[in-house]
């Protein structure tokens, strides 16, 4: 072709060019190694000078082959420039898992850019990985073993790392000092007064003699443990839970030591307090038997109903792979329908029909669904004869003749108007769901998180049953389950011996369920706010994801008595301050936080954002860009080898507990006398993973990755049994994990723990309002609050993660751009519900109701479903009235953080989950600008539209 | 010579072309290929989402869309510097950092409005095809490298000549040749509907459907949830008529300028 013409003496190349100037003044690899930025301590974008960590290596020098390049000027252009490159994981999950392997590349001692790894470039081909490969009606379906399937939220996190919000040195509340004097803690000016800067010394100086102080007056259960959740994949920085490390062996004995938070199902708690009790899905209420699934689907179904977002939920802790599966199975002709209140990101791409229902409301549909197969005889009567109990009791509840029943018979006309749905279609779904082999995905699905949300999912587990569960072609389906794997996993999350320490360092959270291991006093993690505001409370079972049914009828008080040191709380040390924005009620537990009681309010993390507001000290951590740890997950093992130096002065969340160690004499006992690398090296030894692969641990620090294969018998994991089938075929020898052992459409353990429980009965029910939640949209509350919230795990973030990167934060469905310059969280609605409230696209407009109001930017669209406003959970915090003088109601908050304002209470009386979506609200217009008149110095806060807002808008001289 | 191939069929709009290239040219220098992006707002590679039809007969598409490094490059024609913006060897289109004057000619030029023009360095800027890393042996740019799914290919023309060929260019009518093929371009409409029977509160299976407007007369039956979806269609006017079991009825003046669904339609 046409060669375009060149400069004279300009550093413009063709490719011809470039490597003949390549070639005259390349300067070899070697030549270019010993040159990094890591052995000669560099200046980190801060202008700090930072050396290498004691104790750890230096940052490795370049074994890769770089060639530098001279441009025909003989300066070295900036293209041409050496580059350092380290490997890191993008799983936001935490629990010391993580996956999702990148390539960062580093120069001057900056993240230039996070890719994918491809295998073969770490010296794993295809060869080596044997990657599985199967075929239906002539389509092909592989697993991604050349490059790892980043998302979006690991691919922009380079921002998340660099973020003006990131705090940059240990900050102290102006108006709080320690002590325990309500006069100098003034905790009514928690989330409202500035911070100011003081040093690590000081800090812990000030944390060890708290912890000390009130251990002494209280007991040592007055100091709360809030380290669970997700976070960052970390094993030896645990970015959860290191406190609790130190914490226990402050007490006579660590069970006795302090206060610890449980987190419970959260996200799927409607199967967790209620599906499992249909199907035993032990436990965690959403495990059910996906092996060799995805095979058999393929084959036998014949339609999905689908009632989750595969395009969305899994983002934060899998690869795309989800993607691949969902086009794979529309090309081999299966049917994806869709049967959600809003047009989710899979529906919009993958979608054959959608069935838009109210949120929450799905279990009026299965309910109309189940009256249809009985009036019309269409269901496996055979199966239901041989694989359930109490059938007939729900069968006369569908069909109307359980005694007392004022809903009477559930007629497709009966659910129309609760659940959304035309009568004419749920017959259609009826009659498609018997015709066609159907199978469910979405064990998130109906009303997972919404009141009373164990109904919807105990029906739709019922309503499965009644097409027989576990035959061909018909499973409950998480995308891609069963599909071969990698010939082994290695994760260093778990104690493998009893009393040996997990590797990965923060809170074991599995067993932390676990009644031998769980500190003798502690609080559900739905009930913080309750046990603070209005202690003593009681309840029913832990909630622990990792404990089974029987558990949900134990008893619990808090405090425990006094004779076994039970007190209330007084500290609270939280690595995980996203309780405002992730959980039930968020406005209520400012209010707690700010009860006088709580006299230090400790909190650790990496940015200055919700929870951290209302701190009194505030220590910065590390992101997993600025620490040297092992990593694991999908079958990669890698070294995380230093890659940047920490931001300002942050400490990995080991290292401050740590630093807080020494202050009390504890450095031994909490580190077992390991280095970091010592533990890594446990991680490595404990998992025998030189017995299992071959490598040894000097080879693996050399070659940083370790890939294992797939599994090499993978085409006989196609004949097994896929799913329920071994139920399915024969339920006596195979049975589930109920009491009886069959699908229990009436539940023997609620029947005998909870017989006259109206908010989660013995048999199913629809339950549209009761004695804990007024939330039925046909009701009485409904009149001043006539929407339904609909809030999902956001597509652009994991929770509370990822709020803050300028590069979500431009795509049209993360933040709406108002016309003060703000980025509000879109509040969809559809155009029918803006025109009743003169609203427009992009608009900012406010969704309440007697808990509060947030605001967020209109996304008037087709996407959702009229009757609901739908925002993502998980916004960050930005307050504009949370006035402890003013009633709840009249508090605003203009991030979009909607858990401020859901309900407070658990999903049911004896249910512990949160209702998270599916309460009542209503929206207006919000005139911004006399907002911003009224509360001038909540709008005075430095923002950047681009990241949201900055460290500085809450420290005094906080400048960058 | 390099090419292009977007597949919006394959598309889960999962932004992370948008956002790779972000990654790889805000806050980094690439000179001599490229200075860098400023940090939002610029989008040398941006994807363009299109909501489609009314609840509950409603699609997405998502576009990804970046410089279509034109073979007759209009940019180049009206740049006034001496290869202010040069054409590599491989077709890529790039613009000289360092030569550009920023006299925004080229940004006027570009009939797809891919160029940006960056104040704070007054240059001109645009997707470089990540000719940087090309160079130093990437096979792909990073956009190409983080799609998930195939929807985005990068390579050489000669072996992937067919498919290149059979796909349809951006904006014909711009009357440029480009190095990008498309498929499955949102230029065609739906009208779509669910027929019931109001009476019975039945969806009607296998009623007839009846479209004739501008495109022409098409015709289908409703499906196993009453539903007709007629796609593809030209934008216009249309008329349906919907018969079944002597019933009949008749919606004229359908504008399908934009996607329609005509939501749940009943048959008395």
């Amino acid at each position: 072709m046409e060669e375009k013409e060149k400069g004279e003496g300009t550093q413009k190349l063709s490719r011809r060019d470039f490597l003949k100037s390549a070639g005259l003044v390349a300067v070899g690899a070697a030549a270019g190694a010993g040159i990094t930025y890591g052995l000669t301590p560099k200046p980190t974008e801060e202008g700090v000078e930072v050396a290498p960590k004691e104790g750890e290596p230096a940052p490795k020098e370049i074994v890769k082959e770089v060639i530098k390049y001279q441009t025909v000027e003989g300066v070295l252009e900036p293209a041409f420039e050496e580059e350092l490159s380290v490997i890191r994981g993008t799983s936001a999950m935490g629990f010391g898992r993580d996956g999702m392997p990148t390539r960062v590349d580093v120069k001057n001692g900056k993240i230039v850019r996070i890719r994918p790894i491809h295998y073969a470039d770490e010296g794993y081909g295809p060869e080596y990985m044997k990657p599985w490969k199967i075929e239906v009606r002539g389509k092909t379906l592989e697993p991604a073993y050349d490059k790892v399937l980043i998302t979006p939220l690991g691919l922009s996190y380079k921002k998340r790392v660099y973020s003006p919000n990131r705090i940059r040195y240990p900050l102290k509340r102006v108006d709080w000092e320690p002590g325990g004097d309500p006069a100098k803690t003034n905790p009514q000016n928690r989330g409202k007064s500035k911070y100011k800067r003081i040093s690590w010394e000081e800090a812990t100086t000030i944390i060890a003699s708290e912890i000390k102080r009130i251990q002494e007056k209280y007991g040592y259960f007055a100091i709360l443990a809030q380290g669970d959740g997700h976070g960052e994949g970390k094993v030896v920085h645990g970015p959860h839970g290191c406190q609790t490390q130190l914490l226990r062996h402050m007490g006579p004995d660590p069970q006795s030591s302090y206060t610890v938070q449980v987190r419970v199902a959260d996200s799927w708690e409607g199967w967790y307090w209620g599906g499992k009790h249909v199907n035993g899905w032990e436990t965690t209420g959403t495990a059910a038997p996906q092996a060799n699934v995805t095979w058999d689907i393929a084959q036998n179904c014949e339609m999905l109903l689908i009632s989750t977002d595969p395009e969305t939920t899994t983002w934060g802790f899998n690869q795309q792979f989800a993607s691949r599966v969902m086009y794979w199975l529309s090309d081999i002709g299966i049917e994806q329908v869709y049967i959600t209140p809003d047009l989710n990101y899979a529906a919009a791409v993958h979608g054959d029909k959608w069935i838009p229902v109210l949120p929450c409301q799905d279990g009026a549909l299965y309910l109309a669904v189940a009256y249809v197969w009985l009036t019309e005889d269409t269901y496996d009567k055979e199966y239901v004869a041989t694989h359930t109990v109490g059938f007939d009791k729900f069968a006369d509840y569908v069909l109307g003749k359980e005694e007392g029943d004022p809903e009477g018979p559930k007629t497709p006309e009966w659910a129309a108007p609760r659940c959304g749905v035309p009568a004419w279609t749920i017959r259609a779904l009826a009659r498609n769901w018997f015709k066609k082999k159907t199978s469910i995905v979405g064990f998130m699905g109906p009303g997972m998180r919404g009141t009373y949300s164990t109904e919807p999912c105990r029906i739709q587990a019922c309503v499965e049953g009644m097409q027989g569960w576990g035959g061909p072609g018909r499973h409950r389906y998480s995308v891609g389950g069963g599909l071969p794997g990698r010939a082994g996993n290695i994760s260093f999350d778990t104690t493998l011996v009893k009393g040996e320490p997990a590797p990965a360092r923060g809170l074991e959270e599995h067993e932390v369920a676990q009644d031998y291991f769980r500190p003798h006093q502690y609080i559900r993690k739905v009930d913080i706010h309750e046990a603070i505001l209005n202690p003593p409370i009681k309840w029913r079972g832990t909630g622990s994801p990792w404990m089974a049914a029987s558990d949900q009828a134990r008893e619990f008080t808090y405090p425990i008595p006094k004779e076994q040191g039970g007190t209330e709380i007084h500290m609270i040390w939280t690595d995980t301050p996203c309780w405002t924005t992730c959980w039930n009620g968020g406005n209520k537990y400012i209010q707690a936080l700010r009860d006088p009681k709580i006299e230090f309010v400790l909190t650790e993390h990496p940015w200055m954002e919700n929870d951290t507001l209302y701190s009194d000290i505030i220590l910065p951590t590390t992101t997993r860009y600025e620490e040297y740890d092992i990593s694991a997950g999908g079958g990669d093992v890698w070294l995380v080898n230093n890659c940047i130096a920490p931001v300002g002065e942050a400490k990995t969340d080991y290292e401050v507990s740590l630093e807080i160690a020494k202050k009390l004499g504890l450095e031994e006992k909490y580190t077992w006398g390991r280095s970091v690398e010592d533990w890594m090296k446990y991680a490595w030894d404990t998992r025998e993973i030189e017995k299992k692969t071959g490598m040894t641990w000097e080879e693996f620090k050399k070659k940083e990755f370790l890939a294992l294969p797939f599994d090499p018998d993978w085409k006989k994991k196609l004949e097994d049994k896929p799913g329920a089938r071994g139920f399915y075929e024969d339920p006596v020898a195979n049975p589930l994990k109920t009491p009886t052992g069959l699908l229990e459409y009436e539940s023997t353990f609620i029947k005998e723990n909870f017989p006259d429980d109206k908010e989660r009965p013995p048999v199913p029910h629809w339950i549209p309002e009761g004695e804990t939640h007024q939330d039925n949209p046909l009701g009485e509350r409904a009149k001043k609050y006539p929407l339904l919230c609909q809030s999902n795990h956001g597509r652009w973030r994991v929770h509370a993660e990822h709020d803050d990167i300028p590069w979500l934060r431009e795509i049209p469905t993360c933040k709406i751009k108002g016309p003060d310059g703000y980025m509000y969280e879109p509040i969809w609605i559809h155009p029918s519900e803006a025109e009743k409230r003169g609203i427009k696209n992009g608009d900012i407009i406010g969704m309440y109701n007697e808990r509060g109001m947030v605001l967020g930017g209109a996304y008037v669209t087709e996407r959702i479903r009229p009757g609901v406003a739908y925002q993502d959970h998980g916004a960050r915090v930005d307050p504009i009235v949370d006035d402890p003088n003013l009633p709840q109601s009249e508090w605003i908050d203009r991030g979009g953080a909607n858990n401020l304002i859901c309900p407070e209470k658990t999903l049911s009386k004896n249910c512990g989950g949160q209702v998270g979506s599916g309460f009542l609200v209503e929206v207006k217009k919000v005139d911004i600008f006399a907002l911003k008149e009224k509360y001038p110095e909540a709008f005075a806060r430095e923002y950047d539209p681009a990241s949201g807002l900055r460290f500085s808008s809450w420290v005094e001289g906080g400048e960058l | 010579m390099k090419v292009f191939i977007v597949d919006t069929t394959r598309c889960n709009g999962c932004y992370n072309c948008q956002i790779a290239c972000k990654d790889e040219h805000c806050g980094n220098d690439w000179s001599p290929y490229a200075k860098p992006q400023p940090e939002t707002g610029q989008f040398w590679m941006k994807l363009h989402e299109y909501v489609r039809g009314n609840v509950p007969h409603v699609k997405m598409t998502y576009v990804a869309q970046m410089c279509q490094h034109c073979e007759d490059a209009p940019c180049m024609a009206a740049c006034p510097v001496e290869g202010g913006i040069y054409k590599r060897e491989d077709g890529l289109v790039v613009i000289d950092p360092k030569k550009c004057s920023g006299c925004m000619n080229c940004l006027d030029a570009c009939p797809y409005g891919v160029i940006y023009f960056n104040e704070t360095l007054h240059i001109a800027q645009k997707c470089t095809g990540c000719a940087h890393l090309l160079d130093k042996g990437w096979k792909e740019p990073r956009c190409v490298d983080v799609c998930p799914t195939g929807a985005l290919i990068f390579g050489e023309e000669s072996e992937l000549s067919e498919r290149f060929g059979a796909g349809e260019t951006l904006h014909p009518e711009f009357g440029v040749k480009t190095r990008v093929a498309y498929f499955g371009l949102p230029n065609k409409r739906f009208i779509a509907g669910t027929v019931y029977d109001p009476k019975a509160n039945e969806v009607v299976i296998g009623a007839s459907c009846t479209l004739t407007g501008d495109g022409g007369t098409f015709t289908q039956e409703t499906n196993h949830w009453g539903d007709f979806w007629f796609k593809d269609l030209q934008p216009g006017v249309y008329t349906l008529k919907i018969e079944a079991a002597g019933k009949t009825k008749t919606i004229a003046d359908i504008n399908a300028e934009k996607d329609i669904g005509l939501g749940d339609i009943p048959l008395e």
